[in-house]
């Protein structure tokens, strides 16, 4: 394994994110070949939160930009502070300067209101992360708008000019493949696919994110969550499920899993009725058993 | 392998991504630029990093990971052997591909591309043809698909287009510029104030753009239905290239995407291409075919989008789960419609059991198996 692979999965594993080889060698890679990388998953397997966590590890600024329906260039890139131009306007109403200086100082930076692209873009400092998330929710429009604006990192603006990256970002986008992503956004990405984490992997998670949580009831918890997974479920469980049930265990002070416990906090991972009647049914069926094996 | 092997075989990697492209997968010389690249960022030595490398920068959606796996497979073991570079590496792939040679069996299948093709003969020939649908043949708009003339396919093409001008006329969350819009475009008017020294006279506005409404449409193409098939086919095909935004899939005992295969093409290329898909005329199982769809597409339908079904609903699968997987179909669409040919005889009852656990989840259950029946479809086709 590359020296820089480690590395990277060390800084992950220190802001308590358990990651794998796949995606440290994701985030290498896209840091080293200076593209966007495209996460898609389930909900809830910690998308988002790679892209925080890398920030995080970097020590340089999280950019967020959530997409969603009717997302468009004046919410994403810049707009104009209106009210402040109105008011520039009537302040010097009296002042002898001609339309033109007026327009050159209403259409400066001043007046500009930066939105999450360009802020990502105009970063002096260091490469800020930027992360677009929930990329499918926006629609073919702001696609295509985005495609743009990750192929050059420079964005114009009609009244100022040309603005380039003095220090490009690093993109992560993230989807829930709710709507098909164009063929061109993606070959622009390196892909990454996030899954279910297995039972060890998981186990990691909990106790990395609940660390207070005990042996038993981690290993239980973990496999009942995964057991859970291969129901059938309308709304499977995700990691944060994991981890809020964890969390709310530990609050509870419960030790070990019993049947009681169970349903009465099924609510933290199971989100609709039919799943809980399905899992209350199998895991009445079940219990005893998984709960032997578990520990 | 070492680094030394493989760049003295980058030339292996050219093939591979040429064989990754016959695979289908988008593996263009921009990619391998990119691949070669990261030959040079990774350790070689580690077989899992040069794995998923490639397969970060290769691939670009979860669905192709097992055909990346089988043919990176192939490549590494090549490398292990250390044979001589092989130029048939992309067909010695192509011959062991999944897709059956067409050859014998394209005369068996005999299916609804069959039918598609020989259109024009089936047109002369109609009354061979045994309707399941006990078709009210006296009236001339209600005659049946069968006996389609070169008008009627016409007054496909226009209907097509009607249906797709409706689907675009719901706003949406964009704005553009309008003289007669509702609400002040402030960027515009600033702009224009400028004129007059940055008096604001002239107002400019704004309003809502149309919001495009998807469709799903899942094509029952089993024995029973080929006719009908036909006809939505055509139809589809025509909406498909009045640029609306229609996802196309048939099923009898499996379903399949045949978006690909109806759009942008000429209708003949379209035919030619249909032949290859499998699973015409065969039996039905509706049930497993939607959950099919639901496990693998059903990022393709939200609230803005309408599925319709066209099938007989004659089911050899369980009840419980065409339920089921109407149920979780329903709850994602904004509108269920199922057209079923046989409801144009006044004595048809939905009773066979797959109907019957059907019609819960359904908006809208209405006949479809002429013309008529087409033209009635199109004022449902709005959420």
């Amino acid at each position: 394994m590359r020296e820089e692979v480690r590395r990277i999965r060390e800084l992950l594993e220190q802001q308590a994110y358990v990651t794998d080889a796949a995606v440290a060698t994701s985030l290498y890679l896209a840091m080293a070949l200076a593209k966007p990388l495209l996460i898609e998953g389930p909900a809830g397997v910690g998308k988002t939160e790679i892209a925080k966590v890398l920030a995080a590890a970097l020590s340089t600024r999280l950019i967020r930009l959530q997409c969603y329906e009717g997302l468009d260039a004046t919410t994403a890139l810049y707009e104009w502070n209106y009210s402040k131009q109105i008011l520039h306007i009537k302040l010097q109403e009296s002042a002898p300067v001609s339309v033109e200086e007026k327009e050159a100082s209403i259409f400066s930076e001043a007046f500009l209101l930066k939105r999450p692209l360009l802020e990502a873009i105009t970063d002096q400092t260091r490469s800020p992360v930027l992360l677009i998330d929930e990329v499918d929710r926006s629609d073919e429009e702001f696609e295509a708008f985005l495609l743009e604006v990750l192929s050059e990192f420079q964005i114009t603006i009609p009244e100022i000019g040309s603005i380039a990256a003095t220090h490009r970002p690093h993109v992560v986008l993230t989807s829930n493949r709710s709507r098909e992503l164009s063929d061109a956004l993606r070959r622009r990405c390196l892909y990454l696919w996030i899954d279910y984490p297995p039972f060890e992997k998981e186990l990691r998670i909990v106790r990395a994110r609940v660390p207070s949580i005990g042996e038993a009831l981690s290993s239980e918890l973990t496999r009942v969550i995964q057991n859970s997974r291969t129901l059938g479920l309308s709304k499977v469980p995700g990691v944060a499920e994991t981890i809020d049930w964890a969390a709310s265990l530990v609050a509870l002070n419960a030790g070990h899993l019993d049947i009681d416990v169970v349903r009465e906090t099924m609510g933290c991972f199971l989100k609709d009725e039919s799943d809980q009647q399905k899992f209350e049914r199998e895991i009445s069926r079940r219990f005893d058993e998984m709960a032997g094996s578990g520990s | 392998m070492n680094s030394k092997q493989l760049e003295s075989n980058l030339p292996e990697l050219v093939l591979f991504c040429r064989a990754l492209r016959e695979e289908g997968l988008c593996a263009t010389p921009a990619e391998t630029i990119a691949a070669a690249r990261t030959l040079d960022l990774i350790d070689l030595s580690d077989r899992e990093e040069i794995f998923l490398s490639l397969r970060g920068i290769l691939t670009s959606c979860v669905e192709e990971f097992e055909r990346f796996e089988d043919l990176f497979e192939r490549f590494w073991n090549r490398f292990d052997n250390a044979k001589p570079p092989q130029r048939d590496f992309g067909s010695e792939n192509r011959s062991t591909s999944r897709r059956p040679p067409r050859s014998s069996q394209e005369q068996e299948r005999k299916g609804l591309a069959f039918f598609l093709e020989n259109w024009g003969a089936s047109r002369t020939d109609a009354n061979e043809i045994n309707l399941p649908a006990a078709g009210n043949t006296a009236a001339d708009n209600e005659k049946d698909f069968s006996l389609f003339s070169a008008e009627d396919l016409e007054e496909i093409g226009r209907l097509a287009r009607r249906i797709v001008r409706r689907l675009y006329s719901r706003p949406s969350r964009r704005w553009k510029l309008s003289p007669r819009g509702s609400r002040v475009n402030p960027r515009a008017s600033i702009r224009a104030a400028m004129k007059t020294g940055g008096e604001l006279i002239e107002l400019s506005f704004r309003r809502r753009k149309n919001k495009k409404t998807r469709l799903v449409v899942l094509c029952d193409v089993s024995g029973s239905m080929d006719i009908y098939s036909r006809l939505l086919l055509q139809f589809v095909y025509a909406i498909q290239n009045s640029l609306a935004r229609v996802e196309t899939f048939v099923f009898s005992t499996s379903i399949e995407r045949i978006t690909g295969r109806l759009k942008n093409r000429t209708y003949e290329l379209a035919l030619e291409s249909l032949r290859e898909t499998r699973g015409w005329s065969g039996g039905t199982l509706i049930g497993p075919s939607i959950s099919g769809f639901n496990s693998k597409w059903s990022r393709l339908v939200d609230r803005r989008t309408i599925v319709v079904i066209l099938s007989d609903g004659w089911d050899t699968g369980e009840p419980e789960e065409l339920a089921e997987s109407l149920s979780g179909l329903k709850r994602r669409a904004g509108k269920l419609i199922w057209l079923n040919p046989l409801l144009a005889n006044p004595e048809y009852q939905p009773l066979t059991r797959g109907m019957q656990a059907a019609l819960p989840h359904i908006d809208m259950f209405a006949p479809l198996h002429n013309l008529q029946s087409l033209r009635a479809l199109e004022c449902h086709l709005v959420l």
